[in-house]
């Protein structure tokens, strides 16, 4: 065998042994740890110890979802974050951009997902998503119709829809606080 | 890592027949201009460590890992193990030249060391049908060298920071060379990666392609590309139809199901070109994948092995691309090593405290210490967090551990990870007690 | 945006309507690079290999899994204890057999759609009493055979323009070459990756007209959103020339004021089609103009006599008239834009695409067939005519190797050990034993005279091969087994660009380089 460890005790800074950490979980620790989130965002770990699974609420305190409590579930791989986290809403609710099934169209949490991207800048995108909805590239499209056309009816429709009431025979979550 | 004096476990007794070896002992019993002589045993020396003495381990049976397997074979390698935790398909023929069609179904691992074995007496071929995170570090401990012919990232990641991790300053044996390659169409790479040493895996994660995505939006409300079609069955309709049956992609039916969706909703928005080809490609990110890329980058990385084991010539440093489109294309350069990198960078302490420490206490020493510069700095062990600054919750899940002592939480000689805003990426620790 | 791999399939598979069959499964992962259309050009071709070394039974193997028509190989040697150690294709009971028989029983193996032949005459005897025999053939290549018979070979296939192209092989230890002989090769599908003219600035009436008409202003904001690309830099472009006496953007300073312009349209900051309208604004003032490789093509007065040549005569007759371009492409990328307004600009350049072919198709002075005219008008701004070279013609020329020294020097220092390793094994009388460091540099002194060479290069390379001067290790073999297919690939579905001239490897540095003949 070549002599490898002779160059290895050749080198400046020879490396330490490293923990088994996986690099997936001490970024996870890393992003976490420094969330820098407003008092309208909130991390909940069912289990403490599993970092990989949480969800994030959030309470808009401004905008037409003021009052409503939205919870999005985070699932992230041992792939992170050369894949994104999988985040989808558990509620269902009235929103352009977020369909029935709780989908949520955020362009870094696909397309323009890279690993320089971390958890606090996914989660400051979706609160966004509540306080300037997107009309123009839509999920729901009945939401987006309506918050084209009539942004009254549309703001009545989410009040309305946010207690837990029909819009269009479709009901919704009640996400009231 | 010169030869040992280890004993022969692998009880191979096969008499190499005269001239078995003519070629390759061309470049064994004669050092050429590149050799390194300090380091190459010509003659019986390197023959006894290659033949008798090296353990080898194969990542992967498939494209590269079927010509890794019978290269090693040929250049001498007597003790060769593989993993794969894949079975024969149909489409492998084209290429996995160790398969035939009475294969198919069975395990790639198994069929190969057969195959290998049969076509090559005197080695020992030992197969592994099933995932490389069944295996410990005492399995990978007992390899000299390390070659990964693999399609997933994941797998890469996983092999790549085991084999850092477990180099251990106080034992030679513990440094395993790890090749790497990979093939996409008439494109290729094979790196060489001596753990803690070079750059490795992690440290080029940002140089691979992304698979394409396409934004949800897009697939829901303005497909354009039979590409979109597709995804919104897969993406969408299948979980709203199927619930929570899972999408296997190698079922027929299920692809058969997609196509169908993906097809109607073609021909709804008047778009052409979603085939049952097209359909498979796009939820399995088919890659493509040809015999004779598959061929040159597993001998590169064959012959990366055969150089670093015998020393008879230089070795790849670090990196070799390969682009066959357009005439031959190949470029070779030394891909630097990230002092960012969350697996081989950031900085290692040998941190010696009394059994009395609190954790509080250990935090404000690393606040404290000049040379580092950490504020606000989170603590865990490989699998328990010790104290997490953020957020809330785990702050204060964690806080009652600040006023317990550390020898209760790490063992001595255990490691610590660390993260901080203001480091690079992590710094470990590691825990003794005085 | 979407890859041209599935482009190609979505048109090659367009019929597939169930899973598709056996053989479609097995060279899946192949078809999704040279399509169909490869495909049935390797199952159509008949390879001869000469010499039955680890090295061509490796390159067999990769031609027989994709599926090649025919193999021969051709060996009239007896299988030798050191063959049988490092070849995969024989085993021990092989010793003292032929070599050819025993490696294309066990190559046949690996594909039953493979005709695979085994001739155990000696090569020397089929290049003096059988010439015809390797006219019958696609391709042939040769592996360490003697420079005498490979000079022989090489220069009957020359004299014929006709002839299948020949690929030496030469390997020594950790280092090899390989030549490409051919007269001239036509390729349709270069599989090039620069990306068509979509006509921004020579925009066909229907295009311009559609652009025109779009009303901007009285659009919705989603609407306004989805504005294809395309058209938003055809208006703007065309309001440009109107305020600037017909001239697109010229300067640094125009360039950036037409960028600002197309951000002035914007509603909102984050309007995606206006930021994909200045990412691609460049197409506003690149002009689309016949590509150089082409516009060189018809300048030479040799353009053969056949369907391709008569193509590509059309397609200069094409380009001579106004507005002087190449046929449209019919691919459209992906872009930000609502699926009508997409399917509508799609539709439009396709009928703009069917009509400039129909005129193209008035244009060929013999017939030709209509699948391959369509072929070469789809990838016409890629197609090419490559002029090769004699074998051995480079080393009859040293102020080209001189020249090759001074920018290529390891690939032509290597060359130069396996021109002297040649030259060597040539020389009368054969001392026994392998070449000498001195031999092998006398016979480059003599070939090169009154050039000063890299020390460093010439012994790296010079002391490999007296290193190992008849070593055909099993890793170097597979690489060239692996590169040396890939050209027999590219040569045969005339796909992809093969190598013209020699392509030297050397791996103990594991580097590869390309020396133009």
């Amino acid at each position: 065998m070549i002599k490898i460890w002779s160059m290895k005790k050749n080198e400046e800074a020879a490396a330490k042994r490293k923990p088994k950490t996986s690099a997936a979980q001490i970024r996870v620790q890393k992003d976490l740890t420094e969330l820098d989130l407003p008092s309208t965002m909130v991390t909940h770990f069912p289990n403490p110890a599993d970092l990989l699974n949480f969800t994030l609420t959030i309470t808009p305190d401004e905008g037409m979802y003021k009052g409503g409590a939205f919870i999005f579930s985070f699932v992230i791989n041992m792939n992170y974050p050369h894949e994104p986290p999988k985040v989808k809403c558990t509620q269902t609710i009235y929103h352009p951009n977020v369909d029935l099934e709780g989908n949520v169209c955020l362009n870094i949490l696909r397309e323009d997902w890279k690993p320089v991207l971390n958890l606090n800048s996914v989660m400051v995108g979706l609160q966004y998503l509540f306080l300037e909805p997107n009309a123009d590239d839509p999920l729901n499209k009945d939401a987006a119709e309506e918050l084209r056309r009539n942004r009254e009816q549309f703001i009545y429709n989410v009040k309305h829809s946010m207690r837990g009431g029909y819009v269009k025979g479709v009901q919704y979550a009640n996400v009231l606080t | 890592m010169a030869t040992t004096d280890a004993p022969i476990t692998n009880g191979i007794n096969y008499p190499d027949w005269e001239d078995r070896y003519y070629h390759v002992d061309q470049v064994l019993d004669n050092p050429g201009p590149r050799t390194d002589p300090d380091s190459f045993m010509a003659g019986d020396g390197v023959k006894n460590f290659l033949r008798n003495q090296c353990k080898i381990l194969v990542i992967g049976a498939g494209g590269l890992g079927c010509e890794i397997l019978a290269n090693l074979a040929l250049s001498g390698f007597k003790d060769i193990h593989v993993i794969d935790m894949d079975t024969i398909d149909i489409s492998n023929l084209n290429r996995q030249f160790l398969f035939r069609s009475k294969d198919v179904g069975q395990p790639k691992a198994t069929v190969a060391a057969e195959y290998i074995m049969k076509r090559v007496p005197g080695v020992k071929v030992t197969p592994y049908y099933g995932k490389i995170q069944d295996k410990d570090d005492d399995y990978y401990m007992q390899f000299n060298l390390v070659i990964c012919g693999l399609d997933s990232v994941e797998a890469r990641r996983w092999i790549n920071a085991t084999l850092v991790n477990l180099v251990d300053p106080e034992n030679p044996e513990s440094l395993k060379p790890l090749i790497d390659g990979g093939t996409e169409g008439f494109k290729g790479q094979a790196r060489v990666i001596l753990p803690t040493i070079t750059s490795c895996y992690e440290c080029s994660l940002d140089m691979l392609n992304k698979p394409t995505t396409f934004p949800i939006c897009t697939i829901a409300n303005t497909p354009r590309l039979p590409e979109h079609c597709i995804e919104w069955a897969s993406v969408l309709e299948w979980p709203k139809v199927k619930g929570d049956m899972k999408l296997d992609t190698d079922d027929p039916e299920h692809i058969q199901w997609l196509y169908s969706v993906a097809l109607e909703r073609a021909q709804e928005f008047k778009i052409e070109g979603v085939t049952w080809s097209l359909t498979q490609g796009v939820v399995k990110n088919i890659i493509p994948a040809i015999a004779s890329t598959n061929a040159i980058i597993a001998a590169s990385c064959c012959n990366e092995a055969f150089k670093i084991a015998t020393s008879s010539a230089a070795y790849l440093n670090n990196y070799f691309m390969l682009i066959g489109t357009e005439s031959v294309y190949s470029h070779t350069f030394e891909h630097e090593k990230r002092n960012d990198c969350p697996v081989c960078g950031g900085e290692s302490l040998e941190v010696s405290i009394s059994e009395s420490w609190t954790v509080e206490r250990l935090i404000e020493m690393l606040v404290e210490k000049q040379d580092i510069q950490i504020k606000k700095p989170s603590l865990s062990t490989p699998t328990k967090q010790i104290y997490f600054q953020a957020p809330p919750q785990l702050e204060v899940a964690t806080r009652p551990n600040l006023e317990k002592k550390v020898s209760e939480l790490v063992p001595d000689g255990g490691d610590v990870t660390v993260t901080a805003t203001t480091l690079p990426f992590s710094l470990s620790l590691r825990i003794t007690y005085t | 945006m979407v890859s041209n791999g599935s482009q190609d399939i979505k048109a090659e598979m367009a019929t597939s309507e169930v899973q598709p069959d056996n053989k479609t499964r097995r060279y899946d992962r192949q078809l999704r690079l040279w399509a169909a259309t490869g495909q049935s050009a390797l199952e159509s071709a008949r390879v001869l290999v000469i010499g039955a070394s680890a090295t061509a039974t490796s390159i067999l193997k990769n031609l027989v899994l994709p599926g090649i028509g025919h193999i021969t190989l051709l060996d009239h040697c007896v299988v030798s204890p050191a063959d049988a150690g490092n070849n995969f294709f024989f085993e021990g009971s092989s010793i003292g057999r032929n070599r050819a028989e025993e490696a294309v029983y066990r190559l046949a193996e690996l594909n039953d759609s493979v005709q695979a032949r085994a001739d155990t005459r000696d090569v020397a005897d089929v290049l003096a009493s059988d010439q015809s025999y390797f006219f019958g053939f696609s391709l042939i290549i040769t592996h360490n055979i003697a420079p005498v018979l490979l000079k022989r070979l090489a220069d009957l296939l020359w004299s014929n323009p006709s002839s299948p192209p020949l690929i030496p092989v030469r390997s020594a230890g950790f280092l090899a070459e390989f030549f490409v002989q051919f007269h001239t090769h036509e390729i349709i599908e270069s599989h090039t990756e620069d990306s068509t003219s979509l006509r921004i600035d020579k925009p066909f009436p229907a295009l311009l007209q559609a652009a025109r008409e779009l009303k901007f202003d009285a659009m919705d904001t989603t609407d306004h959103g989805h504005i294809p690309y395309v058209y938003i830099l055809v208006r703007a472009l065309d309001d440009w020339k109107t305020a600037h006496d017909g001239l697109p953007p010229q300067t640094y300073a125009e360039k950036q004021e037409f960028k600002s312009l197309l951000n002035a349209q914007k509603r909102t900051l984050d309007e995606e089609n206006f930021d994909e309208a200045v990412a691609q604004s460049y197409r506003a003032w690149t002009p689309t103009i016949t590509p150089p490789h082409l516009v060189e093509l018809f300048a030479d007065t040799t353009i053969p006599s056949t369907p391709f040549g008569h193509l590509l005569a059309a397609l200069q007759s094409f380009s001579r008239r106004p507005p002087h371009v190449l046929p449209l492409s019919v691919t459209l990328p992906d872009m930000k834009s609502d699926t009508e307004s997409y399917v509508r600009l799609q539709n439009l350049y396709r009928t703009q695409a069917a009509e400039e072919r129909e005129q193209f198709r008035a244009l060929l002075r013999v017939p030709v067939q209509n699948e391959l005219v369509d072929l070469f008008v789809k990838n016409a701004h890629g197609v090419q005519l490559l002029k090769g070279a004699c074998y051995g013609a480079l080393d009859a020329t040293p102020e080209k190797l001189t020249a090759h020294l001074g920018s290529l020097t390891r690939e032509t220092a290597t060359h130069l050990a396996f021109f002297a390793l040649d030259a060597w094994r040539s020389s009368p009388p054969r001392q026994s034993g392998g070449p000498t460091d001195s031999e092998l540099r006398e016979h480059i002194v003599s070939l090169v005279p009154s050039v000063e060479l890299d020390e460093k290069e010439i012994s790296d390379a010079v002391g490999e091969i007296i290193r190992a001067p008849t070593a055909d290790l099993p890793n170097v073999a597979a690489f060239l087994g692996g590169i040396v297919a890939q050209e027999a690939i590219k040569m045969i579905t005339r796909q992809y660009i093969p190598v013209n001239g020699y392509c030297v490897i050397d791996l103990v540095d594991t580097w590869t380089g390309v020396l133009p003949s």
